[in-house]
């Protein structure tokens, strides 16, 4: 057994170094991918992965892709994506924030290559950076939650209070107030990115304060949706449709697809395109939906939904449109008056209606 | 009728650390060459991706140079207690002590060009993880508490202490309330060693610590010959001083160099403070000292060692396409290969035959 | 009052994983094995019971492999430092770290997978009393397992020839040796259970209280649990007091939470850790108390031929 494999292994290392030159000399796009967590089956990383297979599917010969998962936001991450650069990569994806400075940094040295980052703020020419409009489907299922939840209670479980998740949580309040004004909204903030049992524990600890909703905000795992369909309790997912975890008991699903993105920005490098710009993909172009909506939802509410859908998607609606007070009753948007990108890319205060306010 | 029996060498000699440690990587070879295998990639191929690779080009050998700093100021620092069996296994704690304490004034001179700055910075992290031991060995001088599970415990205070931190006041007031701090101006980070690497001046902090340590260790065996095992009882180590002055000692400079390593790496490869400081130096750094043989030239070159295996493992991840789970079976593996190696640093094992009269009892 | 329901019974459950690991510390380190690789070992374990259930089907499959890759990890320590004579904090690591490598080795392929859990024990009338029976009555069968076994170890360490056994093995090998105790075999003993008990309360973390596996999903659980024989003071009643104290810290921070108060959860993450210096550093003044409850040869390497 053992020589037979040493001797592939010798063949297998003498026709690397024979194939070694003529396969970088090959027009072949290298991608590398670098995912924060481990590639599951749902997920953050499952949905960035499912972009990559579409540039796969889309490119086919044209492009390979190379990636690493379960890179931490440290100081390692640097060494995989110089890794990827010196193996020929010419575009390379970042999955996470934590990855931005030293993405940024790679991005200047060689700007032969092109790189687009997940919920970054940092932009270089050949650096963009992607971000969801995942406010717009948290207005339309909070809409469907003031509907279901008969305590009139619903409850959030929350990573950090960063701008996406806070912009998130008032989309969904402001959608929850469309509909039932008098829902009470709670929050529990994780302040950890991954702990399946706390936020399992969490999700516990908002049923046993009535709410009969749980909204799981980027919960990596379906920690918080298969305990809510074990304890028979309504419950909204982000990231991927997780209605296979939950068949009962799952309101609907938010979902990210980030397919468009990713194929328009490798056939731009491809084509000698591409510009750092930071792309905020909503309804509109498809980056955002919702799924799997649960057929309990009232059909007044839903057509309600449907409408409010429609209006986002042709742009003629924005959740965050005043008169909308914060917390402390400061009007924060004046009638009539809608957000602007910048200003949600930064938001760091929860609309009024919502119980817990944000660390710090 | 023969048998054998494990007895202590009469003498330690010169080659036997480098022997064992041979022994433990040729070792952990084997043993890798398995875990390949079960992934599917053919045993020299992983082999060479770990080991070989990271040496290949300038940028890998920097990664290493920039992995080994770390740890070889910890472990140096560790291995001044472990001789004198004042066992800190908290350097990770002291580690993130002294990277909040050097971020502190990185944050609040944050713009200035003076060149004051870095040194501060370095002073700040030594007195931070000086200060976060020191806290052990005053439970320990005064209460009597175990050092060992004093350091411990205050790892994760330490840790928890970091995250309030960089999610409230040391957080960047600009950085849309991510957990991390602002990034530090040129005048708060290391200068780059090799350019197009990111090996930067801290390195030379753990070549210092080194030469010091060694000198330290060749002055105290100066006046106290090694006992028959080779171990040095440990309060000859510091004969003169009473044990509450050792403990206070040994922690201080195993706390200060660890807080050193946390300079290294918020005014180095990190640029900022944020939540993930160190991937576990601390605890490596243990490893390290005792993969060293807790001698300077030992940790030296086992630092390297473990710089590579790190940084081998995450060339791996890419080149062959192993799982990062990987590395971390490599390294223990190397530990526990090496732990049992060592054993034959101070016994050996001898056939008796009934000619030879085993003489007395063995030592110990 | 279902936030007092929520808190006892989420504590009851919570505290599960720590007791079983807990208890299997405290008789290894009673033995004087410091064995610093139990979160390796929890996460290991995690990883074979929910792949074990996965495969099988049954929850006791599960608990019984997870059992047996701890045993087996915890005896290459044991093997260390007691065969070779290798240091205990450094081999207690360097098992941690290969466990923890071999945790995610194990689960690849279940990443974010989810499996049913452990059913409610069905203790009929008990369990519809109002208050008590959803606080107490409403539990699986490893949550009152628990409770047993809490009460074997105090019976086992205090009660039993074994126990003095160990307990005078863990106060001084080297008479314990002399003695003609087999010293070396008991430790190993002890230190096998150990693992095998850090294996059932990491398999009770990922296919019961979180029925699902994702790697790093131990998430530090087992430094508690170093903490607790500590801050128990390696007193059986006391160990067991500490794991429901420290299992229900995060529950009480979630609750508060969730009443829409803001806690510093930072500072609530580490009172346990906090708490237990505190302890230790008071009980340690007292020689007499020190000498009577912690294992003098805690950590110490073994020097017998």
């Amino acid at each position: 057994m053992l020589p037979k494999s040493l001797k592939t292994t010798l063949t297998a290392v003498a026709a690397v170094t024979v194939l070694a030159v003529p396969a970088t000399a090959q027009d072949k796009l290298k991608i590398g991918f670098l995912f924060p967590s481990p590639i599951a089956d749902v997920g953050w990383s499952a949905e960035l992965n499912h972009g990559r297979q579409a540039i796969e599917e889309h490119f086919g010969d044209q492009v390979e892709t190379i990636f690493v998962e379960n890179v931490p936001e440290g100081p390692d991450a640097a060494r995989i994506m110089n890794q990827m650069a010196a193996q020929g990569a010419g575009m390379i994806m970042l999955g996470s924030f934590g990855y931005m400075n030293d993405g940024l940094k790679l991005a200047q040295q060689r700007p032969d290559m092109t790189f687009i980052h997940a919920s970054g703020y940092k932009l270089a020419p050949n650096l963009g950076n992607f971000q969801s409009r995942n406010y717009e489907s948290s207005y339309l299922v909070g809409m469907a939650a003031a509907d279901v939840t008969e305590t009139d209670t619903v409850g959030i479980v929350a990573a950090y209070a960063i701008p996406e998740v806070v912009g998130m949580i008032n989309g969904f309040a402001l959608g929850v107030q469309e509909v039932n004004p008098d829902v009470t909204i709670k929050v529990v903030w994780l302040n950890s990115w991954f702990d399946p049992p706390k936020a399992q524990e969490s999700a516990r600890a908002l049923m046993a304060q009535q709410a009969d909703v749980i909204y799981s905000l980027y919960q990596d795992t379906p920690s918080v949706v298969s305990v809510a369909e074990e304890e028979g309790v309504w419950v909204i997912n982000t990231s991927s449709d997780m209605k296979d975890y939950a068949p009962n008991w799952l309101l609907a699903s938010q979902i990210a697809d980030w397919s468009t993105y990713f194929i328009e920005s490798t056939q731009a490098t491809i084509d000698g395109t591409f510009e750092g710009t930071a792309f905020w993909g909503g309804m509109a172009d498809d980056t955002v939906d919702v799924k799997s909506w649960s057929s309990s939802i009232s059909a007044e509410t839903m057509a309600k939904i449907e409408a409010a859908a429609a209006a986002i998607r042709a742009g003629e609606f924005h959740p965050l449109t005043g008169p909308i007070l914060d917390q402390e009753g400061t009007e924060r948007l004046a009638d009539g008056e809608v957000i602007e990108d910048g200003a949600m890319a930064s938001i760091d205060w929860l609309v009024s209606g919502v119980e817990t306010r944000i660390p710090q | 009728m023969a048998r054998f029996v494990i007895e202590a060498r009469p003498e330690r000699s010169v080659w036997a650390p480098i022997q064992v440690s041979l022994l433990a990587i040729l070792l952990t070879c084997i043993g890798g060459s398995f875990l390949f295998m079960a992934y599917g990639v053919a045993p020299l191929k992983g082999l060479e991706a770990v080991f070989i690779d990271p040496l290949r080009s300038t940028y890998g050998i920097g990664e290493v140079l920039l992995k080994m700093a770390p740890l070889l100021l910890i472990a140096q620092g560790l291995a001044i207690g472990f001789r004198a069996q004042v066992w800190n296994i908290g350097a990770e704690g002291q580690l993130i002590v002294g990277a909040i304490g050097a971020s502190l004034l990185a944050i609040q001179f944050d713009g200035t060009t003076s060149p004051l700055l870095l040194p501060g910075m370095i002073i700040a992290g030594m007195v931070g993880g000086m200060a976060w031991a020191g806290v052990a060995a005053f439970l320990r001088a005064q209460f009597n508490a175990n050092e060992i599970l004093v350091t411990f415990m205050l790892t994760s205070v330490a840790l928890q202490l970091l995250y309030y931190l960089v999610s409230g006041p040391m957080r960047d007031p600009m950085g849309f309330n991510f957990p991390q701090s602002i990034s530090f101006g040129p005048s708060a980070t290391f200068p780059i060693l090799i350019p197009g690497t990111r090996v930067n001046a801290s390195l030379f902090l753990g070549l210092g610590v080194t030469v010091l340590a060694l000198i330290f260790v060749q002055r105290s065996l100066a006046g106290y010959k090694l006992s028959v095992g080779g171990v040095a009882p440990g309060a000859a180590m510091y004969a003169g001083f009473s044990s509450k002055r050792a403990i206070w000692l040994a922690l201080l400079i195993s706390g200060g160099a660890a807080g050193l390593a946390g300079v290294g790496e918020v005014a180095g490869p990190l640029g900022m403070l944020q939540r993930n400081v160190s991937p576990g130096y601390g605890y490596a750094g243990i490893i390290v000292a005792v993969l060293g043989g807790l001698h300077p030239i030992g940790i030296l070159f086992a630092s390297a060692l473990m710089a590579l295996v790190y940084v081998g493992g995450d060339f791996a991840l890419l080149t062959v396409g192993v799982p990062n789970a990987v590395t971390g079976i490599f390294q223990g593996m190397l530990l526990t290969f090496y732990l049992a190696c060592s054993f034959l640093l101070t016994q050996r094992i001898r056939r008796i035959t009934p000619e030879t009269v085993p003489k007395g009892a063995p030592a110990e | 009052m279902d936030v007092l329901i929520f808190i006892v019974s989420g504590t009851l459950a919570a505290a599960t994983a720590l007791l079983f690991a807990a208890m299997g510390e405290l008789v290894a380190e009673k033995s004087g094995m410091l064995n610093l690789g139990i979160e390796g070992m929890m996460a290991t374990g995690a990883a074979m019971g929910f792949v074990a259930l996965s495969v099988s089907g049954s929850h006791s499959v599960g608990f019984l492999a997870a059992a047996v890759l701890g045993a087996v990890l915890s005896l290459i320590y044991a093997m260390l430092t007691l065969v070779f004579r290798a240091n205990q904090v450094a081999s207690g690591l360097a098992i941690g770290i290969l466990g923890l490598g071999l945790s995610s080795a194990i689960g690849k392929n279940y990443e974010g997978k989810t499996v049913t859990g452990l059913e409610e024990l069905d203790l009929g009338p008990l369990s519809d009393i109002p208050l008590l029976g959803p606080m107490f009555f409403q539990q699986d069968v490893m949550v009152y397992l628990s409770i047993v076994l809490i009460f074997a170890t105090w019976y086992l360490l205090n009660r039993t020839k074994l126990g003095l056994i160990i307990r005078a093995i863990g106060e001084s090998p080297e008479s314990a040796h002399a003695l003609g105790l087999k010293v070396r075999l008991i430790r190993a003993g002890c230190v096998a259970f150990g693992g095998a008990m850090a294996g059932i309360g990491g398999a009770y973390m990922s296919t019961a209280y979180t029925p699902l596996w994702a790697e790093g999903m131990i998430a530090g659980r087992g430094w508690i649990v170093v903490a607790l024989t500590v801050f128990g003071t390696w007193i059986v009643k006391r160990v067991a007091f500490g794991a429901y104290l420290f299992g229900s810290i995060s529950l009480l921070e979630l609750s508060i939470q969730a009443f829409g108060v803001n806690v510093p959860s930072q500072l609530m993450s580490a009172m346990p850790y906090i708490v237990t210096i505190v302890m230790l550093a008071v009980i340690s003044r007292n020689p007499v108390f020190i000498r009577l409850n912690s294992p003098a040869s805690l950590g110490a390497t073994l020097k017998l031929n």
